[in-house]
């Protein structure tokens, strides 16, 4: 399955003061991977999924993706690249209230200069993929928590991304609406080819994954 | 920036927009209404000159007369020479001058108010002619009279009739309704300049009190150009003593009293005053609600979006925001202008510009010229007050958003 690194972290670091969060981390994602980042709360898990997606700067160490550095890269830079590159779901959907569901799945198309209608095109197909084609016009307060997270997962995947990072998905989900998320999840993996790296703290979850990372106090276990 | 999700934000955070827009439009309706207010004093101060087509009127005041027995000069109006005049009318921004000569003539069994005004002149008293409600106006050089109408009611007199002034016989040519005309030097009787100046320079007690010849004057009513009057009010009382009194529209403004009359300085201050608060409501407001939606920026940020297109996004929202604001502020300051439009304003004539003898019924009251307080919002201020909110919008869409631009995703995203 594994063709390549599409993803490297080498010696991350990352402190807040005297607080290190980040400990010397090192990892890589191949092509097509689906990798769970696994570790209690506090465990510097999210830390580490934002220094790698580019979110924030490490205090040491570089990310690579698809073969760039993006160590020293400036904000406007940093964006662009998660713009290009990445696609992410949070656990609390982060959707913008006043938009409709293909509005907020548009998002990231916004700044972009193409026709209006190709960006709804784009949107509403993705909403289909995940069985919301009746709810396209939706706003976010009008739909489900599963139907939030899928349109989250539209949004990620609508500037067809290298890498998914999703930070607890299913943690503001029950557990039937969960294992829908998570299958959309091993769709993606597995139809697209597409690299995810999830952070979770359910090890039941995690067994999805291709390969299990553990963190403790800021540093890979295993 | 994405008009899309503009529209979405104004118009379902309703509460936010709403917020936003009232204060800034009060602030701006305030500043309208103050200025409009202020322009609408002004406007009014000017009328009583503008009814006798003059800008300034010119007079000087002497000593009171010692014996009121015919022809007297008011103390407020004793002689302006003819050379006087001539070197007024060559002083920068005078574009007209009318001539008058004010008498009182105190005869054994009546007192009279007589005026001697030019037979043609579109500046001054002659504007008369216009007012003629009987009869026809004189003719310039023959011993004619106009007589008032409430004057004449009073006393019978009617046109054909002969009245006697200090000893002299005029004929009756018509009756004049001058209070449709002006509130400024209003007479009893009305002669040709001419026929007043002979009054004045053949009689003792005008002579006693000041020199008076033939082709003197005792009022000066000019026509100047609007920005010029200051200098020329400054230049003609140089030119003419410390009695000389002046009336302009400043002068009248002074005389209305109100706060708006009184001063540019309070006007000025007092819009400043309006469009800071509105300018720091406005801020706090936007503030908050940016601060709001930190969040909202860092998934913006997240998903790609560089800083320059989430200030251009901000600036676009605070832009509309305080257009609409201006808008609204306009609207309201259309209405509350209308609403004053039908106040009233009186304006006093200083006595020394329509002089009565004292001792006659009504001498010592004050006359009033009662109008219409002119209100209205010129389109240049309603521009300025249009432009000036999106200006504010702009500074204020332009700071806050460079500030909110520079939050990291990851500071406002972690905490789930």
């Amino acid at each position: 399955m594994n063709n390549g690194t599409i993803l490297r972290g080498t010696d991350l670091n990352k402190s807040y003061g005297d607080l290190e969060v980040v400990k010397g981390v090192s990892l890589s994602i191949d092509v097509g991977e689906f990798v769970c980042l696994v570790g209690k709360s506090g465990s510097g898990k999210t830390t580490l999924l934002s220094l790698i997606s580019g979110l924030e700067h490490a205090t040491s160490g570089h990310v690579t993706l698809d073969g760039k550095d993006i160590t020293s890269a400036t904000e406007d830079e940093l964006a662009l690249f998660r713009r290009e590159n990445v696609g992410f779901i949070f656990q609390s959907f982060n959707l913008i209230p006043t938009l409709s569901a293909w509005e907020n799945v548009a998002l990231p198309l916004f700044p972009v200069k193409m026709p209006g209608e190709e960006r709804k095109r784009r949107a509403t197909d993705l909403l289909k993929r995940m069985e919301l084609g009746q709810r396209v016009d939706h706003l976010p307060s009008a739909l489900s928590g599963g139907e939030k997270q899928r349109v989250a997962i539209a949004r990620a995947l609508v500037t067809h991304p290298k890498v998914l990072f999703a930070d607890e998905p299913t943690g503001n989900l029950d557990s039937a609406t969960g294992d829908a998320v998570m299958d959309i999840l091993k769709t993606l993996h597995i139809q697209e080819r597409l690299a995810i790296l999830m952070v979770t703290h359910d090890e039941d979850l995690a067994k999805s994954a291709d390969r299990i990372i553990r963190m403790q106090d800021g540093e890979v276990m295993s | 920036m994405n008009l899309r999700y503009l529209r979405s934000e104004l118009y379902y955070q309703k509460r936010r927009t709403l917020a936003a827009v009232m204060g800034l439009s009060i602030g701006i309706a305030l500043l309208i209404i103050l200025n409009a207010l202020s322009m609408a004093y002004r406007r009014a101060a000017r009328v009583p000159l503008q009814e006798i087509g003059a800008d300034v009127t010119v007079q000087r005041s002497g000593n009171v007369p010692k014996d009121l027995t015919g022809a007297v000069f008011p103390c407020s109006a004793v002689t302006i020479r003819d050379e006087e005049v001539k070197k007024i009318e060559t002083l920068p921004g005078v574009r007209g001058i009318g001539r008058a000569v004010l008498l009182w003539v105190f005869d054994s069994n009546r007192a009279w108010i007589v005026l001697g005004v030019e037979q043609q002149n579109s500046v001054g008293p002659s504007i008369l002619r216009h007012f003629v409600i009987e009869g026809r106006f004189f003719e310039e050089g023959k011993p004619e009279a106009l007589v008032e109408v409430s004057y004449a009611r009073q006393f019978g007199i009617k046109v054909g009739d002969t009245i006697s002034l200090a000893k002299r016989d005029y004929p009756v040519l018509g009756i004049v309704d001058a209070s449709r005309a002006a509130k400024i030097a209003v007479a009893n009787v009305y002669l040709p300049l001419s026929e007043a100046q002979r009054l004045a320079a053949s009689s003792g007690q005008v002579q006693a009190v000041s020199p008076f010849n033939p082709a003197d004057v005792n009022l000066l009513f000019i026509k100047a150009d609007e920005e010029r009057i200051p200098e020329l009010s400054s230049t003609l009382l140089t030119m003419m003593g410390k009695n000389a009194t002046l009336g302009t529209p400043d002068s009248f403004l002074k005389l209305l009293g109100s706060l708006f009359a009184l001063s540019d300085k309070f006007t000025l201050a007092a819009s400043l005053i309006a469009i800071l608060v509105a300018i720091l409501i406005s801020f706090k407001t936007m503030a908050g609600n940016i601060t709001e939606r930190a969040r909202e920026v860092g998934v913006l940020k997240a998903v790609g979006w560089i800083n320059r297109n989430v200030v251009t996004q901000l600036l676009a929202e605070s832009v509309t925001e305080c257009l609409m604001a201006g808008f609204l502020g306009l609207l309201m300051a259309l209405v509350a202008a209308y609403g004053l439009s039908f106040m009233n304003v009186n304006i006093p004539i200083p006595w020394e510009m329509s002089p009565r003898p004292h001792f006659l019924s009504g001498g010592g009251d004050q006359i009033f010229k009662t109008l219409r307080l002119p209100v209205h919002v010129p389109w240049t201020l309603a521009l300025f007050a249009v432009l000036l909110s999106v200006v504010i919008g702009g500074l204020t869409g332009a700071l806050l958003g460079r500030n909110i631009s520079k939050i990291k995703p990851s500071e406002v995203l972690r905490h789930e």
